[in-house]
């Protein structure tokens, strides 16, 4: 019988840029997503510089009211919504399809859809400077302030930007939650998940079920603020805290988002480089699924001094939730323990981490204590907490992250010699810039204020504001590395660190579809099994050969 | 490594003794105190309580992070693969029995602070049924009110140090807050303590001064353009000095302004929301008297308005102020005496990012 050899279906040439702008891989599209990502971080560094200038001298008008407070507003929605999110989306939708041994996410085109809503939105937000001005309500945008008779044209823009934002959060959520139901390699039991697939699918959950909310919070706002609406201001017959609770619902779930993804990067990154598996896998994935959990039923300790909050059930809520994150710093700490470890950059950044999330965290404790609460909660000691949760927790993480990827991602090593001054400037920077804000909120200086009289409180504000040229020229830096590593030629090996997960078990960067052949999975480390036979136990298999795509 | 480690933990701790040591030496007047790792002593019964439980905590937080930064700093130290060693360490997959010891004690601790919370919150929300003062805190963009209503006094603050609120010590003060606007917070770093003032529901609270002195206060929930500027002062004095300063006060609301001569220029302003006056210019003759009707055109429950005049010599001295304000739809007429010819600014005391030029010829 004879058989037809068909031709190979040629391509036609198509300009790089095209493919990028075109591509429904989503390996193309995670780095689309950090790419953005870092464009965003650098815009809301920017506004962060403009708010510590300000803040540097007492009585300081060099900025005037207005314009201030469209910085701290945009500064922190672009961090939040256009930076954090994005970027750990971006290392989930990388890195999760390659450590399930998928081929691709479940669906590719919405995939690029839920990218591509992210610099539409980010554009809607920012236009709001060339039409009379941003959004200036801060980022929890409370009513009545963010009503048509207290705040401009530039509050509709960031309703409407924050609301397609959301709509790529969901898609997405959405997208990952069926890759990982359904994509899994064989083998890959849900017990097996590498850690960040884990609070990847956490994550996604906590997003299905906050993001709608608010969503409809943002409908209503924007009705109120255009149609005559009565939802959220009290002088129209609305409740002024319902805002809050409602943005809050969705806004403390949100803090997990932030942060579970980038426990994982960091459960990733520390047993590779300690040479050790994660201790207690087990406990870290029902202590993550605890923390999902709880996460929904803490939302109202930021509206302690409301006066409109059952105060014993949402402070009891706070100070449970901080025993499975213990949990996770014993852990993580005991995997570093008896280890071999290399200070790679990841490493240190990850290190790095642990020392300032700690900060993070202990600082819960005094902010689920009601009493203590109502003399910190909106003072400079809650602006430090909350940098040391979101810039020494998920930022110090999502570097990890970086360094780590990188080389899978462009198939080049970043500079370690660079990358150890950027983690020395970063982690002094970081801890410059938010430590003594803590010191200042118990001195009384309330956040959000463009200006402060007292003297006494210069001096700190001066270290925090080097601090944070500090960490901006760390910035730089690290950008100068990523440009100079692109313009090498490629040199990474496709398994530089000596990895555990299958990501590793593919070129770098790896082809389309992924993989040639995958490792049998046999465990949570599928790479380390094939690399140490010898620990095996008796019952062993070749590689399972698998044909590209066919993930079932 | 270790090297920098060490460094690192050595600048840590003498930044941290330095902060300490200045906390302790500064003197400790709430508003103006030493940034440190403690606030300043409370004045008020509640306020120390809940500094006591914030010293507590502080306390576990010390060492549980000493326990914890002082394992990963063992941990980075002691473990760091040294060169040539590529042998595989002992593959620990977790212990049971580590697990569980470092998720009960850290729920029996939170359980702790929890109940102790409570305690102390228990102390900070006990109110008297008859209070023998109390004060109605009203407030607005961007600038407070402080009504004495059975004493039938009220103070609104004027510029940006706002109004004084004078209290007895030893007594129960009830405070009730209120706003008409956008939501504000009712923040007394010296009280350790801040309840927010929210437009459709009125807060109420008890605290019971113990110190006599001067405090600064100011709003903490972001309220828009002037928030930075939305100041106040408790002054906190004896029993006997209250009673005093109450009839002072009294009295001097009684006094009435003198007539206007007949046949006096009258110029009309008038305002209708917090950014600007509807006029921005106004004309008078030098060397003569003149009246100024002011109009407050906000809706009913609106923010008062005023017309003062300011010191042209450049300092931030006012040359007239006009009494009283003109709340929400009502008109007044000021007595401006006589001023010299030249270019003045007039601004409203209680929005002072609202001004006019006046031009006196």
């Amino acid at each position: 019988m004879a058989t037809t050899v068909l031709p190979r279906a040629t391509t036609y040439s198509r300009s790089r840029a095209y493919e990028w702008l075109t591509t429904t891989d989503h390996k193309k599209i995670g780095i689309m997503y950090v790419a953005s990502s870092y464009f965003f971080m650098c815009l809301g560094g920017l506004l962060a510089l403009g708010i510590r200038t300000q803040l540097a001298v007492p009585n300081d008008t060099l900025i005037p009211n207005a314009l201030y407070n469209q910085l701290f507003t945009m500064h922190g929605t672009t961090m939040i919504f256009f930076f954090v999110m994005p970027m750990l989306a971006g290392f989930a939708n990388y890195a999760m399809p390659l450590m399930i041994g998928a081929a691709d996410m479940a669906f590719p085109r919405i995939n690029a859809l839920s990218f591509w809503i992210i610099p539409v939105s980010g554009l809607l937000l920012f236009s709001g400077f060339a039409f009379g001005g941003a959004a200036s309500a801060g980022w929890t945008s409370y009513s009545p302030l963010a009503e048509a008779k207290y705040s401009g044209i530039g509050q509709d823009l960031w309703i409407l930007a924050l609301l397609l934002n959301g709509m790529s959060s969901i898609l997405g959520a959405i997208n990952m939650l069926v890759t990982i139901f359904k994509l899994r390699a064989p083998g890959m039991t849900m017990l097996r998940l590498p850690i960040f697939v884990w609070t990847v699918l956490v994550t996604a959950v906590l997003l299905v079920f906050a993001v709608p909310v608010l969503a409809s919070g943002l409908v209503m706002l924007f009705i109120d603020r255009n149609y005559g609406g009565s939802f959220f201001d009290p002088a129209a017959g609305g409740d002024a805290i319902l805002w809050q609770n409602v943005f809050w619902f969705f806004g403390h779930p949100e803090v997990y988002i932030m942060i579970l993804p980038a426990f994982g990067i960091i459960s990733e990154v520390l047993p590779v480089f300690s040479r050790k598996p994660l201790f207690g896998y087990k406990a870290f994935v029902l202590a993550t699924v605890s923390i999902g959990v709880l996460g929904f039923g803490v939302w109202a300790h930021h509206m302690f001094a409301t006066g409109a909050v059952y105060l014993p059930f949402f402070s009891a809520a706070t100070f449970l939730i901080s025993v499975p994150t213990g949990v996770k710093m014993f852990n993580w700490v005991a995997t570093m323990w008896r280890g071999k470890l290399r200070f790679t950059t990841s490493m240190l950044f990850a290190v790095g981490f642990l020392i300032s999330f700690l900060i993070g965290g202990l600082d819960g404790a005094f902010a689920a204590s009601t009493p203590v609460d109502f003399d910190i909660t909106d003072t400079y000691w809650v602006v430090s907490h909350l940098h040391y949760v979101l810039f020494g927790g998920s930022a110090m993480a999502i570097m990890a992250g970086t360094y780590y990827w990188f080389p899978k991602m462009v198939g080049r090593m970043l500079d370690e010699r660079l990358g150890k001054v950027h983690f020395t400037l970063m982690f002094v920077g970081l801890q410059l810039t938010f430590f003594p804000m803590h010191l200042l909120g118990l001195a009384g200086m309330p956040r959000r204020i463009a200006e402060y009289a007292p003297t006494v409180w210069q001096p700190l504000n001066v270290v925090a504001t080097i601090g944070a040229f500090t960490i901006a020229a760390s910035m730089l830096q690290f950008l100068w590395n990523m440009f100079t590593a692109l313009r090498r030629p490629a040199d990474a090996p496709d398994d530089p660190w000596d990895a555990n997960t299958l990501e590793w078990a593919t070129s770098s960067p790896p082809p389309p579809y992924n993989f040639e052949r995958l490792p049998e999975v046999r465990s949570e480390r599928p790479l380390f099994d094939l690399k140490h036979p010898e620990l095996r136990k008796p019952a062993t298999a070749a590689a399972v050969v698998v044909s590209p795509g066919s993930g079932h | 490594m270790r090297r920098a480690a060490i460094a690192w933990t050595r600048s840590l701790l003498a930044l941290a003794v330095l902060a300490l040591v200045v906390g302790a030496c500064a003197e400790a007047t709430p508003g103006n105190q030493v940034p440190n790792f403690f606030p300043a002593p409370a004045i008020t019964d509640q306020g120390q309580a809940s500094e006591s439980l914030y010293a507590f905590i502080f306390w576990i937080a010390v060492a549980i992070f000493v326990l914890v930064e002082g394992l990963i700093i063992f941990a980075v130290l002691r473990y760091r693969r040294r060169k040539g060693d590529d042998e595989l360490p002992v593959q620990t997959h977790g212990s049971m029995g580590f697990e569980l010891a470092w998720t009960i004690v850290p729920f029996i601790i939170v359980v702790a602070l929890f109940i102790l919370s409570e305690n102390t919150q228990q102390k900070v929300d006990a109110s008297t049924p008859n209070p023998p003062l109390t004060v109605d805190v009203t407030g607005f963009q961007w600038q407070w009110t402080f009504d004495y209503k059975a004493q039938g006094l009220s103070f609104t603050g004027q510029g940006t140090d706002g109004p004084t609120m004078v209290l007895p010590v030893g007594e129960d003060v009830h405070f009730r807050l209120h706003s008409n606007d956008v939501i504000h917070s009712f923040y007394v770093p010296g009280f350790f303590f801040k309840k927010d003032v929210v437009p459709g529901r009125t807060n109420e609270f008890d605290l019971t001064l113990d110190q006599t002195g001067t405090y600064t206060g100011q709003c903490a929930e972001f309220c828009g353009l002037g928030h930075a500027d939305m100041r106040f002062t408790v002054q906190a004095v004896s029993p006997a000095d209250f009673s005093a300063w109450v009839a002072k006060e009294q009295e001097a609301a009684k006094a009435t302004p003198s007539p206007l001569p007949s046949g006096a220029q009258s110029l009309t302003l008038s305002a209708s929301n917090t950014t600007a006056f509807d006029e921005s210019t106004l004309s008078a003759t030098a060397g003569q008297p003149f009246a100024v009707v002011f109009t407050n055109n906000e809706a009913a429950g609106g923010p008062p308005h005023d017309f003062a005049i300011k010191d042209p010599a450049g300092s931030s001295n006012l040359l007239f102020t006009g009494q009283p304000l003109a709340q929400a739809g009502q008109t007044v007429t000021y007595s401006v005496p006589a001023l010299a010819a030249g270019t003045y600014t007039f601004i409203c005391i209680v929005h002072p990012n609202m001004t006019g030029t006046l031009t006196v010829k």
